[in-house]
């Protein structure tokens, strides 16, 4: 039967992990030319890896798919009323399945890596195969050992028990049910294609750079700034996975759960949040740390508190220490997990400690008016964010250790918590490109932040005047609208000056882009990212709600909205849910834009509601309404729930601008430009050369 | 300069348990060899201990999430009020085996065990056995059309503020708990009940001596 192939390429790719693993790490011990033709087979065996799991993935896939509920999993997750798009995500449905995608990805990552050529870096290659490979053959022991995907149902006719077994115990008979539960009702939609494989791939992305910092530490290497380039980039691509991962959450959220928002601080929202926080301190530390020999050990604690934290975020969803709407669903995962990250976090904090004296500072930090010490800060703002939303996550198990009582914080704390940090990080964004190295006259950066300051000031001024609202919101359009401002004139700054040349503003735009990527890529990466904040301003200070009961054909305002409740119906829906559906006719000053149709949906198997709002967008503000309540009896009346929403479309535009700006800062730099980009002023590489002698 | 950077990071990174030894990084010069290496023990022992204390954490959210349902030793003692208004304390029931079950009216198993529980409950209602019905996570209208369809005559209440299911670590509805006369645990039952399970356990509970 397909499942024990399946099965028996699970256990191939667990065996050739734990080979490339421990042969690889015997090589790196050895470090002698036989070390490295050890290495060498790891690597081959590491590559193997991947074929096999995928054969794996494969079969499970088909088994949801063609319906083989003989398999446990696709009985818990898969069920003949769910269509085969729903059928196929199912594979990341449920515990079992989603860490055999999670292990699947995780070893295309490193194998990836190891495609490539290792010139520069080949003596990091067994420690970083060790590394590697010792956390993805962990989560494919976890696959094999304990939430297996190919485990069956079986009967046991002694006592009539119904058991999940991989091997037929003693006296069973195999259970075949005739339907499966199907998914959760919640995963049954269209983001399922999208938020969990991409969140994945972030999470699992984060393991290429750690591998490569702790085997830099353990080859001494790390004094060396060959290793930090490469995390950087596989740093990059992880960290724009989480991004649009988090968008699509955020935007799935919105669109199914029906509270109205796209972030709710949920402790599995938090889990994805923290390492993306401490990711985007990394990308910006290293910068200092590739151009300037500075801050090493900081873009060093930053490579491992993300993957730390990567970690912490997969442990508390699988083994719901801290419950969330993404349970999973009581294993034995716990304690296992338990001591891998124990293992994990002492293991490197250790490592790290005992390498210090490699990650000397080639540089000391001139002055605070330098874009060394402003990048500094921002990491420190980074740092701090991320704490308190820790804080937040970890209270309610904190607070019942402690007191015996579990207190949940909720939103207005990580609100009132966070927000003036992100202030002064938005602050930040728009103030620390502008900075020089080393050292910045005062009155340059005057010059330089002269306009986009006054502009900003205008801009909330104006708009203070006009919409006298709450007071943290003028605070945050000036914020938001400085940074945008300050990036905005910096493009043109770079224009004008090649339009001076005789180019048209087209063509400068794209020779001044094409010659420094990275610096423009991240300006358009920082406006994708005011977009998003632009949406959570709007949110928190401008969102407006109302709610009533309507018979048919009366209406209910919001502002200058109406909306005419003019029907109700119900009708059974596919895979096995009953329909009630409203239309609703949203008018605007009087006149008609849309209809809208919020819907509940009950899930008549699993016994569980879905209320699904209709929304009307406009750049301006979203029109969200949902049906909150309905007389069963002739079903002539409703109750429903409008939001008015202000730049929320923002927030998904922002998402695609943040993707286009790190497509532009990674797209490969034309050779020649690539060498003069990074060469520093001789005279300070001299001074370095001085220093660790003095230093030791 | 090298002190501005080793006196900034301290005000925020140790809390965060995996960041605190940036200052042993460049230490000036002027400090003599055994406050270096005192400073450089005392954040080693900061770091380890933040982590361990965070890993401490976990851990014990760990064994709690995965301690399962409370089925022996003293039952967790609580006060329920019943949808009628009567009042019942489980420590004042001593002498009586006293039969806990969590149910939810939008709870498919629970229909199937209702009738079967009813039965049981007029069957030994006189010789001494007591019923607990607590409606885990309900509105009220719905529990009451619910009792109504199945005639529940035994006592029924709801778990306010989820504070007994929480005391039983209760994991879903249905779950049924054996109280036996002296107030401890003799076990729980997860997923409906089927006869004659509820008959034997209730006969072994009612053989059970009672000073």
């Amino acid at each position: 039967m397909l499942a024990n192939i399946g099965l028996a390429a699970l256990t191939v790719s667990f065996l050739l992990g734990i080979y490339a693993t421990a042969v690889s790490a015997y090589g790196g011990w050895r470090g002698d030319a036989r070390g490295l033709a050890l290495a060498e087979s790891a690597r081959n065996a590491t590559l193997l890896v991947v074929p096999f799991l995928t054969i794996s993935v494969l079969v499970v896939t088909y088994a949801l798919y063609s319906l083989d509920f003989r398999l446990a999993y696709v009985a818990g997750v898969s069920s003949r009323a769910m269509s085969p798009f729903l059928r196929l995500t199912a594979l990341w449905g449920g515990q079992a399945g989603s860490l055999l995608f999670w292990s699947w990805l995780m070893a295309g990552f490193v194998a990836t890596v190891l495609w490539r050529k290792w010139e520069a870096d080949h003596e990091l290659m067994p420690y970083f195969i060790a590394v590697a490979m010792l956390t993805t053959t962990f989560f494919i022991g976890l696959v094999v050992f304990i939430t297996n995907p190919f485990a069956q149902l079986w009967h046991l006719t002694g006592s009539g028990e119904i058991v999940e077994a991989v091997f037929r115990p003693a006296g069973a008979i195999a259970f075949v049910p005739p339907d499966g539960n199907g998914l959760n009702p919640l995963l049954r939609h269209f983001g399922m294609i999208g938020h969990p494989p991409t969140t994945y791939l972030g999470f699992t992305g984060f393991v290429i750079p750690f591998a490569f910092a702790i085997s830099a530490l353990l080859t001494g290497k790390s004094r060396e700034d060959q290793w930090i380039r490469t995390s950087r980039r596989w740093t990059l691509v992880a960290w724009i996975f989480l991004s649009i991962g988090l968008v699509l959450g955020g935007r799935w959220a919105y669109d199914v759960l029906g509270w109205g928002g796209f972030w709710g601080w949920d402790p599995v929202e938090n889990a994805m949040l923290m390492p993306w926080l401490t990711g985007t301190a990394f990308l910006h530390s290293v910068m200092i740390t590739e151009k300037r020999g500075m801050l090493k050990v900081w873009s060093v604690i930053l490579i491992i508190l993300t993957y730390a934290l990567a970690l912490f975020g997969t442990f508390i969803t699988r083994t719901g220490v801290i419950s969330s709407v993404h349970a999973f669903g009581k294993t034995a995962l716990g304690p296992v997990f338990f001591v891998f990250i124990a293992v994990t976090f002492f293991g490197s904090i250790w490592l790290l400690l005992k390498r210090l004296d490699t990650l000397k500072t080639e540089h000391e930090l001139e002055s605070f008016l330098s874009r060394e010490a402003a990048f500094l800060f921002q990491n420190l703002l980074f740092l701090a964010i991320t704490f308190v939303v820790f804080l937040g996550t970890v209270f309610p198990l904190l607070s019942e250790a402690v007191t015996g009582t579990k207190i949940t914080v909720g939103p207005p704390y990580f609100q009132k918590a966070t927000g003036p940090l992100f202030g002064a990080l938005v602050l930040m964004m728009a103030t620390a490109p502008l900075f020089a190295w080393r050292k910045q006259s005062a009155g340059r950066l005057g010059r330089a932040i002269f306009t986009p300051f006054i502009g900003s000031i205008l801009i909330a001024g104006v708009w203070g005047y006009t919409h006298r609202m709450h007071p943290g919101s003028y605070f945050a359009l000036w914020v938001a609208s400085f940074v945008v401002i300050a990036i905005l004139f910096e493009f043109y700054k770079g224009i004008r000056a090649r339009m001076k040349r005789g180019e048209n503003p087209l063509v400068a735009l794209a020779r001044l882009v094409g010659r420094n990527h990275r610096r423009y890529g991240g300006y358009v990466i920082h406006l994708g990212v005011m977009m998003i904040g632009l949406a959570f301003i709007g949110d928190i200070y401008f969102q407006d709600e109302t709610q009533r009961a309507l018979a048919r054909g009366e209406s209910m305002t919001l502002g200058e909205y109406e909306l005419r409740f003019d029907d109700l119906e119900m009708y059974p829906g596919s895979d096995g849910r009953e329909v009630l559906e409203a239309t609703t006719s949203l008018f605007r000053d009087g006149e008609f834009v849309a209809n809208l149709n919020p819907r509940r949906d009950f899930f008549v198997v699993q016994q569980q509601p879905m209320t699904i709002p209709d929304v009307y967008t406009t750049a301006a503000e979203d029109i969200y309404v949902l049906l909150v309540g309905w007389e069963e009896v002739g079903l002539t009346s409703s109750t429903f729930k409008i939001y008015r929403n202000p730049l929320i479309l923002w927030a998904w535009v922002g998402g695609l601008v943040l993707i286009l700006g790190t497509g532009i800062a990674v797209w490969p730099e034309a050779r020649r430009k690539k060498q003069t980009s990074y060469v520093l002023k001789p005279t300070t590489r001299a001074a370095t050369a001085a220093r660790p002698a003095t230093g030791d | 300069m090298a002190e501005m950077i080793r006196k900034r990071e301290p005000e925020t990174v140790p809390q965060e348990g995996v960041a605190t030894q940036e200052r042993t990084l460049s230490l000036p010069q002027g400090e003599t060899g055994a406050e270096q290496s005192a400073r450089r023990w005392l954040s080693t022992i900061l770091v380890y201990a933040a982590v361990a204390g965070l890993l401490l954490l976990l851990g014990w959210g760990l064994v709690k999430v995965n301690s399962g349902q409370v089925d022996s030793g003293l039952a967790p003692d609580f006060t329920i009020t019943g949808f009628e208004g009567e009042t019942i304390t489980l420590s004042e029931l001593r002498g009586r085996p006293v039969i806990i079950n969590f149910w939810a009216s939008w709870c498919p198993p629970c229909r199937e065990e209702a009738p079967y529980l009813e039965a049981t409950w007029r069957k030994y209602k006189d010789l001494g056995v007591v019923f607990i019905g607590v409606d885990y996570a309900d509105t009220e209208s719905k529990a009451l059309e619910y009792i109504e369809e199945f005639d529940i005559t035994y006592f029924n209440g709801p778990d306010l503020g989820t504070r007994i299911s929480q005391a039983y670590r209760m994991d879903g509805v249905p779950e049924t708990y054996f109280v036996a006369k002296n107030g401890e645990l003799r076990g729980v039952h997860v997923g409906p009940l089927y006869p004659p399970k509820l008959d034997e356990k209730i006969e072994e509970l009612l053989a059970e001596e009672y000073p």
